[in-house]
């Protein structure tokens, strides 16, 4: 279970204040979503849960399974099952999207035991999970993201999860830049992972994507705080009112 | 009016050196003649230092304070497994051996098998039975007047000389390795003299080790000299890796005939103070040049690389590019020039070089200079130092990779990008196993 608990976070150059005493709980097995206008802080809180430097956390504590996250290193947390799917996937010329999938999931191995994918079951596990998301090998021989389109840049996030198998997924903006066919296969690739124990953050702006991922709550995120949780239907209201009522003016 | 500047310790120390062994090193009465002009020369020279454009960067007048006594007839025992393990990565290459120790050529570390249309003979030799045969270097020294090659002329004790008739496709490369080797700390000075036939295809590797436990001070001063026959393919690599206290000074001087294809390739990593200079011309039209290098460094060490491509024909074609990993107090320096002469019409040229920064002591300099005398040319240069990106590296940690892992994963890729120049794929894994090592701690 994700604790989110009365979360203060000021960015570290300016000491901007983002996030004001924000709370969320997130039961394994469930989807939530956060919508919220921009500059709201959605992206701070999929940073801050990441472990990115630049923040600080002034006030309150993330707890996921009931152990804090707040001084763990990157990897450390993604060795805890957590995982952010990036709204601006990052490019890493040089490096061969296989040769860090597999430093990525021998990584992880390492830390939790486990012994390290021998490279024709890597292969196979890779093969079989990528043609899901319509990626083929000969893309991941290629550098990291570099020169993908916006929508394989997203799929490539998502083929990650689907390798790495964290059990807390949080996605941010995942559906940016996508047209509707790639919205789809994203959309199909979350839902093959939604499991009994995994917990999902699905970050987003607009309503579109929960269509597709269907979630168990909604959560206004407005002015650093969650403004108001309800069902999958809070998100319709909000595609036809917009966050007006939530910030005082038109978004 | 003439000022008579005083001489450094070093180079005081080089001209007595010279007094004490020349009686001992190989060569008749022409060579020995032409060792005592070159030292002569060095004389009025002194060592190359600031002030000389050349050597902005690299002080060599302040940074040499002794010179170490020359090796001579070295007979330091060497084992074939001794020399397995100072190859280290390189031992795993398939290739014709020829060997060398403290510089002088060790016969029963070589190993050709039947190399047809290849003949290596030691320079040593050479220089006293045949040195009219010898490539103009030794006999002419008109071309040549720094003193870093007049050291080496007045010293030199051997080195390899390679011939690859016409139309010879040899069908492994020639390793030439010159290895370190015994307790004390000396000075060797070798040379190579590289001929390759027209049409013929050869991959040469010149290897720079050190055998564990030897003395970690040394001053190597190696040159080589290459001829590329008409329509010939050459890949040429030098390989210097040592335990971070030795002086390397290198030349290679590269000539190219008409439709010659040229690789070369320079990896140094663990030399305190190493300077490559490259000097290569073009001597008839069609040639391709592709040189690039890889070099490492950290604690005080100081990389300098020099090259000069010279378009001296029209419609030839050079690419340079050079990349170091700069870590400590480290310095890396690049002064790449390329000169196309009025005549070299159709000149295509382009060269980068570029830094990655791992400390905020370490320092690049970077000169690219582009002389253009002819109009009907495309050349350019350019060149970049950055540190690792945050950002990256929080992307690969947030993956689950460590941040130590993360920073080789990303050093490896920023060098891997000039390795990959290189053709030879068990030299490519050879040079990517010493990176590994090197950003694993250990300098050999």
């Amino acid at each position: 279970m994700l604790e989110v608990k009365n979360l203060h976070v000021k960015l570290e150059d300016e000491g901007r204040v983002i996030l004001k005493g924000l709370s969320l709980t997130v039961p394994k097995g469930e989807v939530h979503a956060i919508m919220g206008p921009n500059g709201s802080g959605k992206s701070t809180l999929a940073y801050v849960l990441a472990g990115r430097d630049g923040y600080e956390v002034t006030e309150g504590d993330i707890l996921w399974n009931g152990e804090s996250l707040l001084e763990m290193e990157p990897d450390e947390r993604a060795a805890k099952g957590v995982f952010l799917a990036f709204q601006y996937p990052m490019e890493i010329p040089g490096v061969a999207g296989l040769t860090f999938l597999r430093t990525a999931l021998n990584a992880l191995k390492k830390k939790r035991g486990e012994p390290e994918v021998t490279t024709p079951a890597f292969m196979k596990l890779v093969k079989e999970r990528g043609q899901k998301l319509d990626i083929d090998i000969e893309m991941l021989k290629r550098p990291v993201n570099v020169g993908f389109s916006g929508g394989e840049k997203k799929r490539s996030e998502i083929l990650q999860m689907a390798l790495l198998e964290p059990t807390l997924c949080v996605l941010d903006e995942t559906d940016s830049g996508l047209d509707i066919d790639a919205l789809r296969i994203v959309a199909e690739g979350v839902n093959a992972l939604r499991s009994p124990d995994r917990a999902f953050l699905v970050i987003t702006h607009y309503q579109r994507l929960l269509n597709y991922i269907v979630p168990d709550k909604v959560h206004v995120l407005a002015d650093g705080r969650i403004q108001k949780t309800g069902g999958k239907e809070l998100a319709l209201e909000l595609e036809r009112s917009g966050y007006a009522g939530y910030t005082g003016k038109a978004a | 009016m003439n000022v008579a500047v005083m001489k450094t310790k070093a180079e005081q120390g080089l001209l007595e050196a010279f007094d004490a062994v020349s009686g001992k090193l190989p060569g008749g009465a022409a060579v020995m003649a032409r060792r005592a002009e070159a030292i002569g020369r060095f004389g009025a020279l002194g060592l190359p230092h600031r002030r000389i454009e050349e050597w902005k960067y690299t002080d060599l007048r302040s940074s040499l304070k002794q010179a170490l006594p020359p090796a001579i007839d070295d007979r330091t025992p060497v084992t074939i497994a001794e020399l397995i393990v100072a190859l280290g990565p390189l031992a795993h290459l398939d290739a014709y051996r020829v060997a060398f120790v403290n510089g002088q050529h060790r016969g029963v570390l070589d190993d050709f098998g039947e190399a047809s249309g290849l003949e290596v003979r030691a320079l040593a030799a050479d220089l006293t039975a045949a040195p009219e045969k010898l490539a103009p270097g030794l006999i002419d020294p008109s071309e040549y007047d720094g003193a870093i090659t007049a050291l080496n002329t007045a010293f030199v004790t051997d080195g390899a000389i390679v011939r690859v008739g016409d139309g010879v496709r040899l069908a492994k490369p020639l390793l030439v390795i010159f290895v370190r080797a015994g307790r004390e700390a000396q000075a060797v000075a070798v040379r190579n003299v590289l001929s390759i036939g027209a049409g013929a295809d050869a991959t040469l590797i010149e290897a720079h080790v050190v055998l564990p436990g030897a003395c970690q001070e040394a001053q190597v001063n190696s040159r080589s000299e290459v001829s590329v026959g008409k329509g010939a393919a050459v890949r040429h690599a030098k390989v210097a890796v040592d335990s971070g206290r030795t002086v390397h000074l290198s030349n290679w001087d590269i000539w190219l005939d008409a439709e010659a294809a040229y690789r070369g390739f320079q990896f140094t990593m663990g030399q305190g103070l190493a300077r490559n200079g490259i000097r290569i011309g073009f001597g008839g039209e069609g040639g391709k040049l592709d040189l690039s290098g890889a070099y490492l460094v950290r604690g005080q060490e100081h990389v300098d690389t020099t090259l000069v491509v010279d378009h001296a024909v029209p419609g030839c074609e050079s690419r340079e590019l050079f990349k170091g990993v700069l870590d400590g107090q480290g310095r890396g320096v690049f002064q790449g020039k390329i000169i196309v002469r009025p005549d070299a019409q159709k000149t295509d040229g382009k060269q980068m070089s570029q830094a990655l920064m791992l400390s905020e002591d370490a320092e690049f300099d970077s000169k690219p200079e582009l002389e253009i005398f002819a109009d009907d040319v495309v050349c350019g240069h350019g060149t970049t130092s950055a540190e690792l990106d945050p950002d990256l590296l929080f992307y690969c940690k947030s993956r689950g990779i460590p941040e130590s892992e993360a920073r080789a994963l990303m050093i490896e890729s920023f060098i891997g990008e000039a390795i990959d120049k290189v053709e030879d794929a068990s030299l490519r894994a050879a040079l990517m196993a010493y990176t590994k090592g090197w950003l694993a701690g250990s300098t050999r």
